[in-house]
């Protein structure tokens, strides 16, 4: 929506999107110099960073963690306890960390199965349990006759592994030589946001036409269902709308140290250059 | 008013009564015809659609079972039979070849082609072989779903991994080497294929058939935007349709049914016929709005509707036509009966009406006609002869009344006396009777009688009484005498034995003696200077007229100055007031008891009003009768 009512032409920016399908992609295509600006989740950034500061945050986008479990009550799934021995379709990128960490923490031993974004392979019952986006794959499941009350749900959103999932991210030295263009960006972007929440008919309306035109399965239902999900999303700590908060940038460092992700010490303000004072 | 007239003429009432009739009959018709059509249309329909839905189901799983077998056997051929690389790939490409429903082939196996993927496909009717870069392949549904479970599945739509995007379903295999999986062989039909073949026309076509796949996805509709990108459910929560989740259930649980989907979406307002698909878990469904359904029952239901108008128009005009006709001669007679009405009895009535009940009627009326006339000239001579007695008994009215004493100051001149009398009958003439008159210088006699009855015999019997005293009086001296002859002459003349209460006194006006004879009549009162009264309740013998040798009585009382003789007829005491409560002896002495200073015209008067008000409201009436007498009034003397 930013784009389409011209906020990033109001800071001066021209933006050129760049279609990916894994996140992968959008760090290689970061890394290699084809785009400035990348759209992860956060622990996948912290990891980027492991051994030096190659990527910044300059918006964070989610407030707390989207990630769910879910099972099916009628295939026996009706508490953590009944995870044990099952199979799980996970991320095999991403934000799959929380999740492990999380089992882990509880003592679930589960098969992993990794997986990219269909969630045909819990629908044809081939996994037990999947991991899927509060805003997304959830309601998907919903939509494919699957009955909610059938449905067992883990939230990740709990003290410890609720890490905010996606940010936009840019080179360090990028930043350090475009800072004024990158907070224009961040400012643009919220903006479209903002808008978005107010004008949820027109912003549905726009995705899907978007959406029709690359060929990609859509429609309102599920359309509006995810607009309202990350209404929920960002305004989770509307203090924080659009900024990486001190106290989740330290939760997500914490689990990749105690996952021997990271060694080193990262600052918050080397990471999120943006919470220095100007 | 002539507005309703128009009304309430014959053929309005009788189309009125028609139509109304007829618009109950034709809607329980409409409801009924629309019920049983409708259900017999929605079987027969539900019988199509389940055909229909069979066939395509039979076309599909034949192409599906097919594309199975195809699968089966080529594995069976790789892992059974030593067979090259190449030799395999030509078998794979023939079979390509051959079966226009297989869009491509895909096979991936640890030894073979260095356990990279390879793609045959034909582009422009040339059958390519291609490849497939890196590892990613590893996480897509159709090589996991078949690895991660081990056994052959169909998988859900997806588009073709390479560039020309196309949407595929898949038969995806495993294959199994001693036990464990080490590769996958995946046979694809293109999804246009599947949907030309459910759309494709067939003998009989009904409605719009669709298919959804195992999450309820759309992968063909009439609607091609819900193809690939709505489910039954995501419908459902789009137009907050449960009917629609039902359907999704019970299709995406393989069920087998129909049911009417209720909402406003596209497949709203229709009914849907569902049977699964054996191959997989997808459905067929068939769609019928319920307007195309009713369509044939609305059709049948206008021409129900034009054909009822015209029934009743046409019997309308018919009803019209013969009540005009049937009631000319009615209203001919009505005519008539209105001139005969203002009395012209020699009117005509109208001639042979064809309608047996107005040939009857006229009949009648003709009878009633002639018996009306006769009626009407015996009226007029009974009403002659009537005003005739009426005018008779006027006149003896006149008389009779001449006969009682005129009241005066001084009857006779005799200024010791005062009498004041009132005679109030019943009807025009009465029977009761006052009299008085002076039998010789000394002696007056009062007398008062009552005749049973009333009317003209009481009166012929009171007028004898009224004659015969005066003229016998002077030869009997005494009261008993006197009352005996009248009673001989009225048994010997009274033919309707009519029986006469009397009460007869002869006043000496020199002593004040008083000489009196009760025969049968009410008692005598007599009201003394001081407002003290006293009650003779003394009768002397019955009623005169009834026993000829009648034994008479008579008592004497000496009247003091001032003293006031109150005789009155049982027409006083017997009068009743709106209970129907007669007044009664004692009621008349209680007025009596009220009156001021003895006055016999003020007595009279009072007496009589007070009665009157009495009886005020009631319906029952007698002749009342009432003479005062006073003797030597002290007043009067001075």
């Amino acid at each position: 929506m930013a784009r389409k009512m011209g906020f990033y032409e109001d800071f001066g920016l021209k933006l050129d999107l760049q279609p990916v399908v894994t996140d992968q992609q959008s760090i290689d295509s970061l890394l290699a110099g084809k785009g400035d600006v990348i759209h992860i989740d956060l622990l996948s950034a912290l990891n980027l960073n492991r051994d030096s500061t190659v990527v910044v945050n300059i918006a964070q986008i989610s407030q707390k963690s989207p990630i769910w479990l879910v099972g099916r009550k009628s295939r026996g799934i009706r508490s953590l306890q009944d995870f044990q021995g099952k199979k799980l379709g996970m991320w095999r990128s991403g934000s799959n960390l929380i999740t492990q960490t999380f089992l882990k923490d509880h003592n679930i031993q589960m098969e992993i199965v990794p997986i990219d974004w269909s969630i045909n392979l819990f629908t044809q019952q081939v996994v037990d349990v999947i991991n899927v986006m509060q805003y997304n794959e959830y309601h998907q499941l919903l939509q494919s006759g699957i009955p909610e009350d059938d449905l067992f749900v883990l939230s990740m959103d709990q003290p410890q592994y609720n890490i905010p999932d996606e940010g936009f991210y840019v080179r360090a030295d990028f930043y350090q030589q475009n800072q004024a263009l990158c907070e224009d960006f961040a400012e643009a972007t919220m903006d479209g946001w903002t808008y978005a929440m107010t004008h949820p008919q027109e912003t549905i309306t726009e995705v899907l036409r978007i959406m029709q035109e690359a060929r990609i399965r859509a429609n309102s239902a599920h359309q509006s269902w995810m607009l309202n999900q990350m209404k929920d999303i960002l305004m989770a700590n509307p203090d924080n709308f659009g900024r990486l908060s001190k106290t989740d940038f330290d939760n997500a460092l914490k689990i990749m140290q105690q996952t021997g992700k990271i060694t080193r010490n990262i600052s918050y303000e080397e990471f999120y250059p943006r919470a220095k004072p100007r | 008013m002539q507005n309703r007239d128009e009304d309430r003429t014959l053929a309005y009432q009788l189309i009125s009564f028609v139509f109304v009739a007829m618009l109950l009959v034709f809607f329980a018709s409409i409801l009924v015809t629309r019920m049983l059509y409708r259900q017999i249309i929605l079987n027969s329909q539900l019988d199509n659609m389940r055909h229909l839905a069979h066939e395509r189901v039979y076309l599909l799983d034949g192409i599906m079972s097919n594309v199975e077998a195809l699968a089966q056997g080529s594995l069976n051929l790789y892992l059974g039979a030593s067979i090259s690389d190449q030799d395999f790939m030509d078998h794979l490409q023939h079979i390509h070849s051959d079966n226009p429903s297989i869009h491509s082939i895909c096979f991936i196996d640890e030894g073979f082609h260095a356990g990279q993927p390879v793609v045959m496909t034909a582009q422009d009717n040339q059958f390519q072989k291609v490849q497939i870069e890196g590892k990613d392949y590893q996480f897509t549904d159709w090589y996991q779903i078949p690895t991660i479970s081990g056994r052959a599945q169909w998988i859900e739509p997806c588009f073709e991994s390479d560039a020309t995007n196309t949407l595929m379903i898949s038969h995806s295999m495993p294959i199994f080497r001693q036990e464990s999986i080490t590769g996958v062989l995946r046979f694809d039909i293109q999804l246009s294929y599947l949907q030309d073949v459910i759309n494709r026309n067939t003998s009989f076509q009904v409605g719009n058939s669709f298919l959804i796949s195992s999450t309820g996805t759309f992968i063909t509709y009439k609607d091609p935007a819900l193809v690939m990108n709505q489910t039954l459910f995501s419908l459902a929560q789009e137009y907050n349709d449960p009917d629609l989740s039902n359907l999704g259930y019970a299709m995406v649980n393989g069920e087998m049914g129909h049911l009417y989907v209720n909402g406003r979406s596209s497949l709203g307002q229709s009914w849907v016929y569902y049977h699964p698909l054996r191959s997989n878990r997808w459905s067929v469904g068939i769609a019928i709005p319920q307007r195309e359904l009713m369509a044939s029952v609305n059709i049948i239901l206008l021409i129900q509707t034009i054909a009822s108008v015209l029934i009743f128009l046409i019997v309308s005009i018919i009803i019209y036509a013969r009540a005009v006709n049937v009631s000319k001669p009615l209203r001919t007679l009505a005519r008539a009966a209105d001139i005969i009405g203002e009395g012209t009895f020699d009117t005509p009535l109208p001639q042979s009406p064809k309608s047996f009940e107005i040939s009857h009627l006229t009949q009648s009326f003709s009878a009633m006609q002639k018996s009306l006339k006769d009626y009407i000239t015996n009226l007029k001579i009974t009403t002659d002869e009537k005003n005739k007695i009426h005018g008779d008994v006027i006149y003896a009215s006149e008389i009779q009344t001449n006969l009682i004493p005129k009241n005066s100051e001084n009857p006779f001149g005799i200024k010791d006396l005062r009498a004041y009398g009132i005679l109030e009958p019943a009807g025009d003439i009465g029977g009761d009777l006052y009299d008085y008159f002076m039998m010789d210088q000394d002696h007056f006699c009062f007398v008062i009688a009552d005749v049973l009855g009333k009317g003209i015999v009481a009166a012929m019997a009171m007028t004898m009484v009224s004659t015969l005293l005066p003229s016998i009086a002077p030869y009997h001296k005494d009261s008993s005498e006197l009352l005996k002859k009248l009673n001989q002459f009225l048994c010997s003349n009274n033919v309707e034995s009519n029986f006469v209460t009397v009460l007869l006194g002869i006043l000496n006006i020199q002593t004040g003696e008083l000489q009196y004879s009760n025969c049968g009549h009410m008692p005598l009162i007599i009201r003394s200077i001081e407002l003290k009264h006293t009650r003779y309740p003394e009768t002397h013998s019955t009623a005169l007229g009834v026993f000829e040798d009648l034994d008479i009585g008579s008592s004497t009382i000496t009247l003091n100055r001032g003293d006031e003789i109150i005789l009155y007829t049982d027409g006083i005491t017997e009068a009743q007031n709106v209970n129907e409560e007669f007044l009664g002896i004692s009621g008349l002495e209680a007025i009596i008891e009220t009156l001021p200073m003895p006055n016999p015209e003020n007595t009279a008067r009072s007496i009589l009003q007070a009665v009157h008000d009495y009886a005020r409201g009631s319906t029952h009436k007698d002749d009342i009768t009432l003479l005062v007498l006073d003797y030597k009034h002290p007043g009067f003397n001075t």
